[in-house]
């Protein structure tokens, strides 16, 4: 069975159809790309996944549980972990303390005994800063572990947030635009890692303007416009597709 | 918190710098926040005990006991606020409401019901939190100034039922005779002996938050006031982490609230208002969010202006605004915070020159 499931998604702001009628699947192991062009409704698939937005029809499946009626928190909790547009770093934490705050799930403490600092809660909080910095030793931040994480970089922010990502151990990751803003070399950095990541058996679904990026890294492309799917499969057909090839000239049209 | 204009170090900052230097050895640095490695005990900490320890030995004036006493339960008071506003970002402008409930829950239980006071002390603290409880879920789907509108309707509403409710409370009137604290058969019924008391309290209670805001719990309200969606995107409850601050919060206020009922061995409704909701704000905001010195020393400070500025009768008023607002101006993130960020970058910028200057030698 299929890790997440998208079924007959209908989504609609004031009467306009931002999706209509879409369903994907995303199949354990890989990375699945969505693009197309602005305002196509690849944010707002996102927020429905997330939890973030209700759909006005349709249920979506993760695990094989439906959803679709789930609040953001408790998506995460069976096990999705994502990241954000603009992003979102914990500003007012350490470099290391931003991946710590992606195991909250994972360690175990109620109000009292973490105020009494009791035994299991000091062994728990050595081991988490130790499996922390191995996470960030794999993304190659360990050596600005102890900054305030609002003093690196946008790149290097992005990598966190991916980190903290991982950190939760989960199913699946959704990258929204995880490219956006970023240099040339810092994408290369980024697909590098995201690769890296299936190689290690991670499912991730990402969605990205920047087209070459997931062209490179994604096993099989979904395309959205108007709301709609209009192409699918490995990114060489979707390349060759004429209605994809139309929608994104239109874009490019529009924008000039 | 830092900001990035701030990251820089400036030549003018060495002239204010210069008369602040003795603050600093008061007042702690900002990077509490920041230093995950270094959250055990420092040494300085032991010098901070020990002054608190000795200090009311060596200066054995009775009035300066009271003094501590009062910015030791303030300090209690705005400790608890803090978690609830540094560090979870959360405005409460009716947390004298939560005072107010320990002070008469110790006042009924003790006179009415002759509760012992050590009872009716940890009593306080749960009736507080069972009010925050109550009304937290609804008021803290809030945000901003919708939140800090509610809190302070919330106190309002307090104040009108303390009033009303005469058979329970005593109405405008209050309760009196509440007996001092006593443990064990002993009595605290001197300022020394309350003084022990109420900075004890403080201890324990700065200990227990010490502990919450470097578990996984402190980087929940941490993340929540940074990112209410990225923390929910770690699986993070953000209604139920919220509620438990409150709940946190309110039970430090019902403490405080209870000890200030045992030490003043009265409870009036006029003690509860908005003016002493918007002084542990600003007890909070003066000391420097995001570390739990800063509302001690933020309440110390206020307490002594607020008893210096007594004796200028009706200008008291007109000049303790002013120095307010002078305060705010010039340390907008807090005493202990803008000190601490200062001095960071200036023994940095000193660190650096000696660098270079070794470098050229």
């Amino acid at each position: 069975m299929s890790l997440l499931i998208v079924d007959e998604i209908i989504k609609e702001y004031d009467g306009v159809r931002a999706l209509d009628r879409v369903s994907l699947k995303v199949e354990r192991g890989t990375i699945k790309g969505l693009i197309g062009p602005n305002g196509a409704g690849k944010s707002t698939l996102f927020h429905l996944i997330s939890g973030m937005e209700k759909p006005d029809s349709g249920k979506i499946y993760f695990k094989g549980k439906e959803i679709t009626s789930f609040e953001p928190h408790e998506i995460s909790a069976l096990g999705m972990g994502r990241t954000f547009q603009t992003v979102q770093t914990l500003e007012n934490m350490t470099v290391v303390e931003n991946i710590m705050a992606g195991m909250h799930l994972r360690l175990k403490g109620g109000l009292i005994s973490s105020g009494l600092w009791l035994p299991w809660i000091r062994r728990a909080e050595k081991e988490a800063l130790k499996e922390a910095k191995e996470i960030l030793d794999q993304l190659g931040l360990l050596g600005r572990w102890k900054s305030p994480a609002s003093q690196l970089p946008l790149g290097k922010q992005k990598i966190l947030e991916l980190g903290r990502a991982l950190a939760m151990k989960p199913d699946l990751i959704l990258l929204d635009e995880p490219a956006s803003g970023l240099t040339p070399t810092e994408v290369q950095h980024l697909s590098e890692r995201i690769y890296q990541l299936k190689n290690d058996g991670m499912t991730l679904f990402i969605v990205e303007h920047h087209m070459e990026m997931v062209m490179e890294i994604a096993d099989e492309v979904v395309v959205l416009d108007n709301g709609k799917i209009i192409a699918e499969g490995p990114p060489y057909v979707v390349r060759r597709d004429l209605k994809v090839i139309e929608a994104y000239l239109k874009g490019k049209r529009a924008d000039a | 918190m830092v900001k990035t204009s701030e990251k820089e170090f400036r030549k003018r900052d060495f002239f204010y710098l210069i008369p602040l230097w003795g603050l600093s050895l008061i007042v702690p640095d900002a990077d509490d926040l920041y230093s995950y490695h270094s959250k055990e005990f420092k040494r300085r900490e032991i010098y901070y005990l020990g002054a608190v320890l000795l200090l009311p030995l060596i200066w054995s004036d009775p009035h300066f006991h009271h003094l501590m006493v009062l910015a030791g339960i303030y300090a209690i008071l705005a400790l608890g606020l803090s978690l609830f506003l540094g560090y979870a970002g959360q405005i409460s402008l009716g947390h004298a409401a939560f005072f107010g409930i320990g002070a008469y829950t110790t006042a009924i239980l003790t006179t009415r019901y002759a509760f012992p006071t050590f009872l009716a002390f940890w009593a306080s603290a749960v009736a507080a939190a069972i009010a925050a409880s109550l009304i937290g879920r609804p008021i803290l789907k809030l945000k901003g100034y919708f939140l800090a509108l509610a809190t302070l309707g919330f106190g309002e509403i307090f104040l009108v039922i303390v009033r009303e409710s005469t058979e329970l409370t005593g109405g405008v009137i209050g309760i009196f005779g509440i007996p001092w604290f006593s443990l064990l058969g002993f009595s605290f019924d001197t300022y020394l002996k309350q003084y022990y008391l109420t900075w004890g309290v403080l201890l324990g209670l700065f200990l227990f938050s010490k502990n919450l805001v470097r578990s996984k719990l402190g980087r929940a309200f941490l993340a929540v006031a940074a990112s209410e969606d990225a923390a929910r995107s770690v699986g993070i409850n953000v209604s139920q982490i919220k509620t438990g601050v409150f709940v946190v919060s309110a039970a430090f206020a019902g403490f405080a609230g209870s000890l200030f009922a045992c030490i003043m061995s009265t409870a009036n409704p006029e003690a509860f208002g908005l003016g002493f909701s918007t002084l542990i704000v600003m007890m909070v905001i003066l000391g420097g969010m995001g570390n739990l010195y800063g509302p001690i020393f933020g309440s110390i400070l206020l307490t002594y202006l607020m008893d210096i500025l007594g004796r200028y009768q009706e200008w008291s008023l007109p000049i303790y605004g002013v120095i307010l607002i002078l305060l705010l101006i010039f340390f907008p993130d807090g005493i202990g915070t803008r000190l601490g960020i200062r001095l960071i970058y200036l023994i940095g910028y000193w660190a650096k020159k000696k660098k270079r200057d070794e470098g050229k030698l």
